[in-house]
């Protein structure tokens, strides 16, 4: 009886042994700033002098602050990407998981993108998307197609798009691999079943394909919905770090960047993560949901 | 036609649908093939251009192929350009510099191909590695991502292990609250770690300031756990009945047997350390800490109108990481996969 005791005690001093070095991390750098968040956003801070209580001001301001419904608007904007990433890669995963010669070739060329960085990518495309040398304008005027350049990256309306395409080009490739796992896993005696039956090749993907591979999608769009809402790095590279021409392209993240680390209002900043962060927990709990009925 | 009838079970019509099917097929993967590597492709032509980065000119056609022109590394470009060098005796003042245009011009001209060709110059490629201290950028990501990923894998496999595999009061308590903390955004957190690093623990402006805060991973912990649970009990059962300490069965029978698990977290913390941008551009201020997007994304700055020489750079700093991709294709693939699968 002591024995076992002794011993049950033994592994609760072991287990927590093991635990010590990530949970001190986790504590320092997740738990408590966690906790902290919250508190900033009823404060008023700037680094220097401690924060300063000023109860709900941070949200009455941002609230009646426009920049910060601009944000909120590109931010649901970007989420058009979502549906688009997801149809081109469901498209391409379905070209790539047929039996070519050569098609392992493709798989790895289409991934380059999601290994190269953003900031790379961003200025890649500010190459492609110059005016009036760069690649699209220079073919288009060459061909006489248009007579004057695209202001892809130097219009506010054009600006967000630029920047969507330029993700949508990023993430498509990525997405592909996650697509092709899943339709590999699609029993192939379904298809031959559909096509005894008379279906033609499209009716086949609507309905064997789309339902086969159904959790993957819908782990897809809460993902990628998740990074559209936080985009920030192609904004900061591709707009220079300005946002764009008249704040064309400032998203909720771009914004909380400027206000806590460029103006230095961190309570302020604090209280845009907050609401940020209720809005995208939807989409976490969603995808927590998710990883856990995988896992069982 | 003849080869065809070596195949008398076909008959024609399938075999002629069959090839028209997969010439359609190529050409998706050829025309999507080209969406992905024409951007690159343009980096790079625009990279080993000697004078205006324009390849389009009004009225006149697009300068769109190579030929080598002065290619060299070190100081004395103007001279061999002006000298007109191709082939230097040894010991020549102009360093490694040759100038081939005199050579290759001559051969060119009068071709119908002339107005499409430019001399191509390794010249943007000599000034944005020594001007601006790349390679240095590249040592200070290296040195990240790579202590980063080492940490990680440490602290992961260290506490992924009682949380899948010990009976202990307030296992289920820590693992959901590992789990919930996956909820929230990095974003919120990204002030008041921030605020901590600088004002309590004084990172800034160092490279540990860009390891530290990142030494344990919630993901990484969730992942290794699932990995250790497709561990059979009775491995571990056994080898404690043999005598083996708590430590013992971790280092020399689980480690080896999560390796899969290691290489995904290992993958996918190393991408995203190496990747990673607003955390250095924040806590980075000494021009001689920068990480390579850092870098990058101030070259535009450093070379105020001169494209050719921030896409040589572009070209420097994408090119070493393709590479990597492209020999560990497979591990990278599974692993990216893999952990966000979960």
């Amino acid at each position: 009886m002591r024995g076992k005791r002794r011993r049950q005690l033994r592994q609760h001093i072991m287990a927590y042994g093991f635990m010590v070095p990530a949970f001190s991390f986790l504590t320092i750098f997740l738990f408590i700033p966690l906790i902290v968040a919250v508190y900033l956003s009823f404060t008023r801070y700037n680094l220097l002098t401690p924060p300063e209580w000023v109860g709900l001001t941070n949200y009455e301001r941002l609230f009646a602050d426009p920049l910060f419904w601009r944000g909120l608007r590109n931010s649901f904007l970007y989420l058009i990407a979502t549906p688009i990433i997801i149809t081109l890669s469901i498209a391409l995963a379905i070209v790539v998981n047929r039996n070519l010669r050569g098609v392992y070739l493709f798989r790895t060329v289409y991934y380059i993108p999601a290994v190269t960085s953003v900031v790379a990518v961003g200025m890649i495309f500010e190459f492609v998307f110059a005016e009036p040398g760069g690649l699209i304008n220079g073919v288009l005027l060459a061909t006489g197609l248009i007579q004057q350049p695209i202001n892809f990256l130097t219009h506010p309306d054009s600006t967000l798009i630029s920047v969507m395409l330029v993700t949508i080009w990023r993430g498509i490739g990525f997405y592909m691999i996650i697509f092709l796992a899943a339709l590999q896993s699609v029993p192939e005696e379904l298809y031959e079943a559909a096509a005894i039956d008379g279906a033609n090749r499209w009716q086949q993907h609507l309905y064997i394909t789309v339902p086969g591979i159904r959790p993957s999608i819908i782990f897809v769009a809460i993902i990628s919905s998740i990074s559209a809402l936080k985009v920030f790095e192609e904004i900061w590279v591709m707009t220079d770090g300005t946002g764009g021409l008249l704040d064309s392209a400032l998203t909720l993240m771009f914004y909380l960047y400027r206000q806590g680390f460029v103006n230095l209002e961190l309570g302020y900043a604090a209280a845009i993560a907050a609401v940020f962060s209720v809005i995208t927990l939807v989409f976490s709990i969603l995808n927590l949901r998710y990883l856990e009925r995988n896992n069982d | 036609m003849t080869e065809l009838r070596h195949y008398p079970g076909k008959p024609l019509r399938l075999r002629l649908r069959q090839w028209l099917e997969n010439t359609g097929w190529y050409t998706i993967l050829i025309l999507f093939g080209l969406v992905t590597v024409v951007p690159f492709l343009w980096t790079a032509l625009m990279s080993v251009r000697p004078n205006s980065a324009n390849v389009f000119r009004p009225n006149q056609p697009p300068q769109l192929i190579p030929y080598p022109g002065l290619i060299g590394w070190g100081e004395g470009q103007r001279e061999a350009r002006e000298a007109g060098f191709y082939a230097a005796p040894a010991g020549s003042p102009f360093g490694w510099w040759r100038d081939f245009t005199p050579v290759i011009e001559p051969q060119l001209a009068g071709t119908s191909l002339e107005p499409y060709t430019f001399a191509a110059t390794t010249a943007n490629y000599y000034r944005v590695w020594t001007d601006v201290n790349l390679p240095r950028y590249f040592v200070n990501s290296f040195i990240v991502a790579l202590s980063v990923v080492t940490i990680q894998l440490v602290t992961s496999s260290l506490a992924a292990y009682p949380l899948a595999k010990m009976q202990f009061q307030g296992r289920d308590v820590l693992f959901y609250l590992i789990l919930a903390t996956l909820v929230f955004p990095d974003q919120l957190t990204l002030i008041p770690t921030f605020i901590m690093s600088v004002n309590l623990f004084g990172f800034a402006d160092t490279l540990h300031g860009l390891i530290i805060p990142f030494g344990a991973n919630a993901f990484g912990i969730f992942l290794l756990r699932q990995t250790y649970q497709s561990i059979p009990n009775e491995l571990i059962e056994a080898a404690r009945i043999d005598g083996a300490s708590e430590f013992g069965i971790w280092w020399r029978i689980l480690l080896p047997l999560i390796r899969p698990g290691l290489a995904t977290l290992a993958i996918f913390s190393f991408v995203g350390s190496w990747n990673s941008f607003l955390w250095p551009l924040l806590m980075i201020r000494t021009e001689s800490m920068y990480t390579l997007p850092v870098g990058l994304a101030f070259l535009e700055g450093a070379f105020t109108g001169n494209l050719r020489t921030v896409a040589a750079g572009v070209m420097v700093a994408t090119v070493p990481i393709i590479i990597v991709f492209l020999v560990f294709q497979r591990q990278f693939i599974r692993g990216l996969s893999g952990a966000v699968k979960g």
